[in-house]
Formats: C-alpha cells, structure tokens, sequence
C-alpha cells in the first residue's frame, strides 16, 4: 500500500500470547482497532484434540498435546518416536525432545559450549572442565515454547507468586545484577489487576509469613479466589521440616559469607487456576496436568484474554501470519510484512507474503522469537538495537530437581502438579555471594524426576533398577514380581515418591544471547518458510552454580529432617549436566525465557523503558518476559501479564495524544 | 480359535485372557473386565497383542495358565502369577516375557516389546501408546491410588485429603500374596 495512506490498524500485535492478548483485549475495549498476527494455528474450538494427543504421546512432554506432534510410533533409532525436521515446518519451536539435538531436530541452533566460544571476554563464565572421561558437559539451553492461538502458557503451571522487593534492586541491595526501572508500589498495582485477569487462588494470610523476605500486600488487598488447599505431600513436608533451619552460604563459598540462619518452611503457592467458578470456568478437579495442558481449563490460559479481546469487536486475529520483518522508516515503525501459511491436501506448504501498517506495533511473540523477529528487520541489520542488548542477557530459571522416598505413604500423583513451595530462602544477605532460590514441591511423584510411574512399573516386571529403589533380592540384585505382590510393591513406592524443583535467580550476561543462525549474511539453517532460525549461546556462572551447590544442600537438610532416602542422581556430558566443585549436577529448562530485550531507564544500555516501549522507536513496545532485567524468584507469568497492563496503559495513552 | 488378529476373539477366549490378565496384574476381576464393559480393554489387548506376537505364542501362553487354573490342589492367583511370569528364574523365557508385555499393557496402557528392557536410568521405550483409553483406563495409576494424568474422576480439593483403600482401587488384596 502506499506509505501515504492513514495505517490500516491502531495497533499490529504480532503473537497471541499472554501480553498479546492481554494488550488486544485492553486496546479493544479502549475503542481501538488491533489486529493480531498469530504465527501458528488457531486455537481449536475443543480442547480434546490436544487431549487426545496428549494421551497417544509416547513421551508426555510439555509440547506433546499441540502441533507439530512427534510420531506416535517407537523405534531403535527413534523411541519416542519421528521428531519433525523444523526446516519443513512454517512454525518450529524449541521442545523439550529436541534439547542436546543437532539443527536437523532442534529448532535452536545451540552454540559451542562455552569454554569453546567464551575465551578472552571480559567477565569469562567458569566453563567446567572436562571429566575424567573426556565429557564435555553440555551447557545448552533447555527452555521450550509454543507457536500457537494462546502460546506457551497453554502449558504454564499456573504458579502466580509475585517478585520480591529486593529482586527487583538486586544491584542497588546487594551489588549483583541491574535493577528493574519500575517501583515495587507500581507493580503491587499492576499484579492486583493481572491476578483478577487470571483468577488466581491464594489467600495474603497465608502468604502473611513471607514479610520474612519482603512479601507485602498493600493494606487490604484480598485475592480473587480462596487458596488452593495443601497436599498431602505438602503436608507432610511442611510438617516434616518444622525447625529446620540453613544457613545462607556454604563454606568456601567465593566472595563472602552469609552465616544467618534461615527458616524453612512451606507455604501454598497463589495459582491461576480456580478455587471457586470464576470468569464461566470450572473449579480444578486435580488433574495432575497443569502441564502439558488442563484438560477442564479450570487454570487460566491466554486463550480465555484472547476470547474476551475478541468479544470487544475491535480485534480481529490473522492465524498462519508469520511475521519476518517490521520496517522502520526514519524513527517510526511503518510496516509489518509476514507469511500467511497454509497445508494443501498433500501437506505441501505454501506462502503468501503480505504487508500491514498499524499506528502502533506491538511485538508480543515470546522472548527468543521478539529477538529474531528484531534482529531479522531492516534485512537482518536489526531494529531498536542502538543498544546492542538485543538478544543478549538471555535467562531461564535453571531448574534443579530433587527426589526421594518418603518413609510414609504421602500420596503424589493428585491433585495440581504443585501447590506449595517453599519460598523462605528467596532472599537474603547471600544474594551478594550466590544465587536465590525457590523450591517447588511436587505432586506429581516421580513423573518429572524418573518418569514414573512407567520406570518403576517395568523395574519391577522385567527385573531392572533404573530407579535406584529395586535392590530388594539377595545382595541387593533387583525382583521381579508378580500379580499382588507387584502391585503392592508398586503401590508402596508410588505412594513415598516425592520431589523438589529448585529454581535460581540466574545472572544476566552479555554473552548468553540469542542471535540469527546466519554466516556472512547468509543462513545456515531456516524453517519451512526459509526464514533464518535462532541460534543461542548459554551456560551459567559461578554465582548460579553457588546457588546449586547450597539447593543441593537444603535438599537434602530437608529430606533427612524429615527421614526421607534421596534417590537424587545427576549424569555427566549430556545436556544441562555440568560439574560445580567436583560435584554433578543437571538443570532442566523452566520454561521462563527472560532478558532479551532487556528493560532499563536509558536507551544506551536497554531496549525498552519501563512501559515496554522501544527506546529508539516510539511507535513500538516489544513486550513480554524478554523485557524483565533480571529473572527474579517467581515464575515470570503473573509479573508479565502485570507488565502488559501498564503498556497498554501507555499505548492507549500514545494513540489518544 | 482364530489365526486371524482381526477377527475379535470368542467370549471364552475374552474371558480366559481377562482372568489370566487379573492373575497378572493383581487387581481383581471387574477392574479388569467389568461386568458393564462398553470400553473393552480385554479385546483391544488381546488382538494387539497378538498382533505383534503371533498366535501361536498367545495360545501357549493361554494354554499354560489354563492348565495352572485347573490343577489340584488349586493355586492361588499369586503362585499362578509368579509360575507364568518365571518370578524364580534368573532370566524369563520368551513365553514369560509376553506375560511381561501383557501385565505393561494393563498397568501402562502402552505396547513394550517383549523382552526389551531399560537402562541408563530409564524404563524401556514404549512402541505405542494402544489406544487413548489404554491411557486415561491404566491401571498404574490406580497404584497409586489416584487416576492417570489429565483425567481425574475427582473433585476439587480430594489431594488434601487421605485416598481411599488400595482395594477399593481394585487390586486384589484379598487373594494371595502382599508384602
């Protein structure tokens, strides 16, 4: 169209995500018209395709129920079966079956570990080094995402804790780290309105314990919903480790000590899913299944802001509309141009490239994809990055798991995958030596840890002991059982089987950064729509790995309070496994991609201020989780949405002016 | 009886492999055949089974548990259990490791190849998941007294509170065996 005519839209969003929706539904209801460009397919009218697939899954990964499936059949070469080539596909992303994998399954292009890319720069991470086995550990990134109607958190847990005071001055407080360019008042404001959006469940009484490490509530506030009710296993661990106490460093500890000593206790972690019937959605039956998906959408999901933004009648979305580039005439963003995708009958994938303006444009299509997205425009020149902080600073809460028999039935396996957790470490004078924490409690018995119950049901049939619990036969040899007396067997580990997720405050660093796959300008590896796909450089420094050290610690302060036998085992050289101080170790992905369009109050040093708008161009906010500076000790969902409210405040505000 | 693995098996096949299933498995004989049974896991199991086997091994196999159920005098399901999955063996035989498939099947609603087994930490890789109802039906789960992920028949608020009885689960508690 010509550059003259008045922009077709008020605002473009690019991604029906969490932040996405949330801007539609406000700027809709503002009176503005949006369209949203939604990479992937629709959100289907019924969720039990995604059931079904989910159960046909032979790996129920967090990806599993949402396209592109993995095949559904085993092999020797693949036994979870075929993993789609991302080159084939128009929207590929990272999954959790695709992690350690090389360009041919992963859709991240994962770079050299570090001590092969890292040497000489100026605040050289501690790479471990190789074992005595001649491993190199796999420093990759593990986090995973959807290219979807509603995004990733179809499969969020629904955690929805708030940040603490001092994670947002993590520098100011205790010299590690930036600190976020907002106040802790304003975001009291901004998450009372993101909990009323998701309908979170809690109760600030119970919270009431948490002042210990900063957690206040403005006077009166309430949440929408009473809380969900403890566990059993929760339960038992709260009152398992009464008076337990830790210390907040280890000795040895590098840089300094912290000898107070810490409480440890357990309390009901506030969550998106309902207690009571709110906002026409069912009350949670206890599914187990928060991730990969509910199946009764009892926890909120960005479908349900999505339908709401739709109901306003001023958003319209655009499905299999892949955003590749977004053109920035002098200071202001002019253009989106994107791929419409579609199937034929033989599956054969075609594309049509289209062009919208807008007078705003949001990029709303998740942390890793926002950078590509503006490292890609202005033929891969990149846009809003006189900052150079584009992509960089990229974070995840590596998550550290935990597990153990209980020596007394506990009974996993119900209710939501977690509803507790122990949040009393999460701050303190140690976070100038190491990282923060919180520690997740599981109800999901040995699912994550050992992928139960599959694992000990076929120990105990076939003999084996790849759990670590079946040495009961002479010398400790492994059983094999039968009829009653496996299923009574079976029945006693299942019922012990608990675990714990720790996730770390991770530092921000230049060099952990997502970039373009390209070489000399050209690109290595493309998805089906032959656009240049992501390559990311990760691994953790000493002061995250500290802060494993001393999870491992109370993880196991925790279990023998409370007479529990860890099962905890860690490999060597695969991905996510590294040696700490002679010590094995393995991180998982958390799934809370954070950094890469880092948010700061000036333009030489961030990419977005505080409204999430770019520095350099002010006719775009580039929104979501990307733009948090560091990730903090709660799980990032509630806190983004939050942060969404005040962009759409401010976009509104623009396009008002 | 059938060559065929298409033809659905006679109701006294049905019923024989059901009966041998709940030997196996431990758990009685309406959780594994109910008297109501619209879903018919007996019949799915069977003929995947054999599909992937042969007749020839399903009928030996069949014909060995039959001829345990009629000695005198009679045995209980844990001896019948542990004679046909060979418990005091080293190493099963083939005909035992199908028994092996058939109690995996039931308690994980997934197809394992006879004889394959796990490692590095980790259970054998699945062939398949049978069916969506071979899933959400499973009957591990129910060893942990509760239900398969993403398919919960409970109500709000139950994972705060104690689960009922093993038995009332369905495993045969009453017959045999225990620890």
């Amino acid at each position: 169209m010509s550059s003259n005519a008045s922009p077709q839209y008020d605002a473009v969003i690019i991604g029906a995500g969490v932040s996405g929706n949330l801007i539609a539904k406000q700027l809709g209801l503002a009176g503005k018209k949006v369209l949203i460009l939604e990479a992937g397919l629709a959100v289907p009218d019924s969720r039990e395709e995604y059931m079904n697939n989910f159960y046909l899954a032979l790996a129920k990964t967090p990806e599993s129920p949402y396209p592109a499936l993995a095949g559904r059949t085993g092999s020797e070469k693949n036994p979870v079966g075929v993993l789609p080539d991302p080159s084939t596909l128009p929207t590929p992303r990272a999954t959790v079956l695709s992690i350690g994998k090389g360009p041919d399954v992963s859709y991240l292009v994962q770079a050299q570990p570090w001590s092969e890319t890292h040497q000489g720069s100026q605040e050289p991470p501690q790479n471990p080094q190789p074992d005595a086995n001649g491993n190199v550990p796999g420093l990759q990134f593990s986090s995973t995402f959807e290219r979807n109607g509603g995004g990733t958190s179809w499969h969020w847990l629904g955690t929805s804790l708030r940040e603490l005071e001092n994670d947002i001055k993590l520098q100011t407080k205790y010299g590690h780290g930036v600190d976020w360019p907002i106040t802790y008042t304003e975001l009291q404001q901004l998450w009372a309105l993101a909990e009323k959006e998701i309908g979170v469940s809690a109760s600030t009484e119970e919270q009431q314990p948490l002042e210990v490490v900063g957690l206040v509530y403005p006077p009166g506030y309430e949440y929408p919903m009473q809380s969900i009710p403890m566990s059993t296993v929760d339960q038992a661990v709260s009152s398992g480790v009464a008076g337990l106490q830790v210390p907040g460093t280890l000795p040895d500890t590098p840089g300094g000590s912290d000898p107070t000593m810490y409480n440890v206790f357990v309390t009901p972690t506030p969550a998106g899913r309902n207690s009571e019937p709110y906002d026409d959605r069912r009350v949670c039956a206890g599914n187990t299944n928060c991730i990969p998906i509910c199946p009764i959408q009892a926890k909120w999901d960005p479908t349900v802001t999505l339908g709401k933004a739709l109901d306003t009648g001023n958003v319209t979305v655009s499905y299999q509309s892949v955003a590749y580039n977004v053109a920035v005439d002098g200071t202001n963003a002019t253009r989106v141009d994107y791929y419409v995708w579609s199937r034929d009958a033989n599956g054969n994938l075609s594309k049509v490239s289209k062009s919208v303006t807008g007078k705003i444009y949001v990029l709303a299509c998740h942390a890793i994809e926002n950078a590509k997205l503006l490292l890609l425009s202005n033929n891969m020149q990149g846009i809003a990055n006189s900052s150079d902080q584009v992509g960089r600073n990229l974070m995840d809460h590596p998550l550290y798991l935990t597990w153990a028999l209980a020596p007394e039935p506990l009974f996993g396996y119900r209710g939501p995958l977690a509803t507790s957790g122990i949040e009393s470490l999460r701050d303190g004078e140690f976070r100038k030596y190491r990282s923060s924490f919180r520690m997740e409690i599981g109800n999901e018995g040995w699912n994550f840890s050992k992928g139960d119950p599959y694992t000990s049901a076929m120990d105990f049939i076939q003999g084996t002991n790849n759990t670590g619990t079946n040495d009961g036969g002479p010398n400790g040899t492994p059983q094999r059982l039968a009829g009653v007396q496996l299923a009574e067997k079976l029945n006693n580990i299942y019922t012990r089987q608990f675990r714990i997720a720790c996730m770390f405050d991770q530092s921000p660093l230049a060099e952990n950064r997502v970039t373009l796959d390209i070489t000399n300008g050209k690109p290595n590896n493309v998805d089906g729509l032959g656009i240049p796909r992501p390559k990311v450089d990760y691994g953790l420094d000493p002061y995250t790995m500290e802060g494993f050290r001393m999870a491992a610690y109370v993880c196991s302060q925790v279990y023998q309070k409370m007479g529990a036998k860890e099962f905890t085992a860690n490999g060597v050289g695969g991905a996510g496994d590294f040696t700490y101080r002679g010590v094995n170790y393995h991180y998982y992905g958390a799934g809370h991609v954070v950094g890469t369009h880092r948010m700061g109050p000036e333009s030489g040093s961030s990419v977005v201020d505080a409204s999430q708008r770019s520095h350099d161009i002010p006719n775009m906010w580039i929104v979501g989780s990307g733009s948090f500076p560091t990730v903090c000790t709660a799980n990032p969902t509630l806190t983004l949405m939050a942060l969404a409210f005040k962009s759409a405040d401010s976009i509104i505000a623009a396009l008002n002016t | 009886m059938s060559t065929n693995p298409s033809t659905p098996p006679s109701e006294s096949t049905l019923q024989a492999f059901a009966d041998m299933s709940a030997a196996l498995t431990g758990f009685q004989s309406s959780f594994i055949r109910p008297f109501l049974d619209p879903v018919n896991l007996s019949g799915t199991f069977y003929q995947f089974a054999v599909s992937q086997v042969g007749q020839p091994r399903m009928d030996a196999l069949m014909g060995t548990f039959a001829s345990l159920s009629n000695q005198t005098p009679k045995l209980t399901s844990q001896q019948i259990a542990d004679t046909l999955l060979e418990t005091a063996l080293d190493a099963p035989s083939l005909q035992a490791q199908l028994a092996q498939s058939i109690v995996a099947m039931w308690y994980l609603g997934s197809w394992y190849v006879p004889g394959v087994l796990g490692g590095g930490g980790f259970g054998p890789p699945a062939l398949q998941v049978i069916s969506s109802q071979a899933y959400t039906k499973s009957l591990a789960w129910n060893l942990a007294q509760s239900h398969p992920m993403g398919f919960s028949a409970f109500t709000f608020g139950y994972w705060s509170q104690q689960p009922a009885s093993l038995q009332t689960f369905g495993v045969d508690t009453s017959n045999g065996g225990g620890q």
